[in-house]
């Protein structure tokens, strides 16, 4: 399923790499689930790996642990008090400790009430509002409703945009911790206390809205009376809660091979770097992907050519490199003028050039040309030259002109080639008045 | 003066500016640029020198890249290979056809270099950085022709 929002899978990426975490932290902590659980993680494994260099939200540790630590609270019924400093053991690195404990304390307060969403929802809203969590996971399994106790309502907590994704998360969370007290080994019973408490998460998820993707809500069908039944693995749909699912639960009446998950997770990757390369490209404003590929396509080509037609107008400039790399103090001196002119608003260079190119056009007219084109310059009729410079309000725009004897009947103006860049057409009514002697202008 | 900026040799302060990347880009660049200039003649042909200098624009975008990016390796592939005079290649490098391509796809593979062996999500991937190099190096050479004409 595509979301959205780009937080959202930004936020499962990093999600990804705190399952990841987690999971070992889960190894040490609770029994592990047997089967069918572990295929969906390794796939999971196999498929994340490109996505981890983006990971790295030290957030998401805090996260899973925490959420981890209300849940096992919840079902084992342990005093609120141990989930500090279990917190504290697993190293929390996220900044709003504070918070955890706030909710390790809040949950027993609901774990007689099941079912009742305010408090759940209090929490969530409060829990949003902070943007504790980040990222659900590429999971796309929904796991329907939290372990039995309305405490889980509280794992629809998510930040504000990823909220579609973390409401499977969560779910899918409170089923790890739920198998290893429980240990279910019927699967379809788990199934249904699901897809029960996918009835009462999704009775919050309508209080709150915003933050369950619909489609994957009509998963949890089953009775209500399903919820406050132990927790049990199965797949359903419904809510969020702080990422700590290692497995990919698929939606009910989704297909929970490796291959749709697969499929799922590469999706929401190019997505992602849909995204990315959204922000790249101007005019980028385009909701069609078709769209937005030809206009990617397109600013490519753009660029591409952008570089050729630099490299074209660089041809007389080429000649000007020489001060740039050699990190001479004055540039275009007219000591340097000898060889090759090199700074074209410099008078003596050009004078020096101009009686070359007189010389060249007695003798051979094309050799001339091409000296001149080599130079990015060219030959233009001394009307248009004056043309030029009067256009641009140059005073002694005819001091160039004159100065050199014109063999022929167009005189030999400097006029820098033309360029795509418009500071070189300005240059060519500088150059016009190079005669005035004035600085060049920088 | 901003054609200071890029007197490479020392790295002033207008070079500090710059990112590690986007120096090692201007100094490349401007290195091959030197080159270029002082080894064309007014014989030479224009053509051959706007292919010679356009490459050296890819050249320092793939050299700034390093080999951290399938299309900075698969640039630096094409340059060598080219300077080696159009040797035939031993290995022709995977490029697997791709099934179930769009025609887009088909068309970045083409435009980006190394195109033809990722899959799309790669692909896409590489664009992206592929597009933040060029913007660069497209900066890089206006900047410099601005501080050349000037």
């Amino acid at each position: 399923m595509q979301h959205g929002s780009g937080e959202v899978r930004g936020s499962m990426a990093t999600s990804a790499s705190a399952q990841m975490a987690l999971h070992d932290d889960h190894g040490s902590q609770q029994i592990q689930n047997p089967g069918l659980h572990d295929d969906f993680f390794d796939q999971m494994l196999s498929g994340l790996p490109s996505a981890w260099p983006e990971l790295g939200n030290p957030k998401s540790p805090w996260d899973a642990s925490a959420a981890q630590k209300l849940f096992r609270i919840d079902l084992t019924g342990k005093p609120p008090d141990e989930s500090q400093p279990e917190a504290a053991t697993e190293g929390l690195r996220y900044a709003s400790y504070d918070e955890a404990t706030m909710l390790a304390s809040r949950l027993p307060q609901s774990q007689g009430s099941g079912g009742s969403s305010p408090t759940g929802e209090a929490m969530m809203l409060q829990l949003n509002n902070r943007h504790i969590l980040p990222v659900v996971v590429p999971l796309q399994a929904a796991v329907g409703g939290g372990v039995g106790e309305s405490g889980l309502l509280p794992l629809p907590l998510t930040l504000g945009s990823g909220g579609a994704a973390d409401p499977r998360i969560i779910v899918e969370t409170p089923r790890d911790e739920m198998d290893g007290p429980y240990k279910s080994p019927d699967q379809n019973g788990g199934e249904e206390l699901y897809s029960g408490l996918g009835g009462s998460i999704r009775a919050a998820q309508a209080a709150t809205g915003q933050h369950f993707h619909h489609p994957q809500n009509h998963g949890g069908a089953a009775a209500p009376a399903g919820v406050g039944q132990g927790p049990a693995a199965s797949a359903s749909s419904g809510g969020g809660a702080p990422q700590q699912k290692q497995k990919v639960r698929a939606r009910r009446g989704q297909a929970t091979d490796p291959h749709s998950i697969a499929e799922r997770l590469r999706r929401e990757r190019i997505a992602e770097r849909m995204k990315a390369l959204q922000e790249l490209v101007p005019n980028a404003n385009k909701t069609d992907k078709a769209s937005m590929l030809d206009e990617i396509i397109d600013y490519l080509k753009f660029l591409q050519l952008q570089v050729k037609v630099l490299s074209m107008s660089r041809l007389g400039g080429a000649a000007a490199v020489a001060p740039l790399v050699a990190d001479i103090s004055t540039e275009g001196a007219g000591a340097r003028a000898g060889g090759d002119g090199a700074a074209v608003g410099n008078n003596d260079s050009l004078t020096a050039t101009e009686h070359r190119v007189a010389k060249m056009m007695e003798e051979d007219m094309g050799s001339a040309m091409q000296y001149l084109q080599g130079k990015g310059l060219c030959l233009m009729p001394i009307s248009l030259a004056s043309a030029i410079s009067s256009a641009a309000c140059r005073p002694s725009a005819g001091g160039l002109v004159s100065a050199p004897p014109p063999p022929a009947t167009s005189a030999a103006a400097a006029a820098e080639s033309p360029s795509s860049s418009p500071s070189a057409s300005a240059l060519t009514v500088q150059s016009a008045a190079a005669a005035d002697t004035t600085a060049p202008k920088r | 003066m901003e054609s200071k900026s890029y007197t490479t040799g020392s790295r002033d302060n207008a070079n500090r500016n710059l990112e590690g990347s986007k120096t090692l880009m201007a100094s490349h660049f401007l290195r091959a640029l030197f080159r270029i200039q002082q080894t064309s003649t007014t014989r030479s042909s224009f053509a051959g020198r706007r292919r010679r200098i356009r490459r050296a624009a890819y050249a320092s975008m793939a050299y700034s890249a390093g080999t951290r990016r399938a299309w900075s390796r698969a640039l630096l592939r094409k340059l060598r290979s080219r300077a080696r005079l159009r040797f035939p290649r031993r290995l022709s490098r995977a490029a697997r056809p791709q099934r179930g391509d769009t025609d887009q796809a088909q068309v970045l593979r083409k435009l980006v270099p190394g195109g033809p062996g990722m899959d799309y999500c790669k692909l896409l991937e590489e664009t992206a950085d592929y597009i933040r190099c060029l913007t660069t190096q497209v900066r890089l050479m206006q900047t410099v022709m601005d501080s050349i004409s000037s």
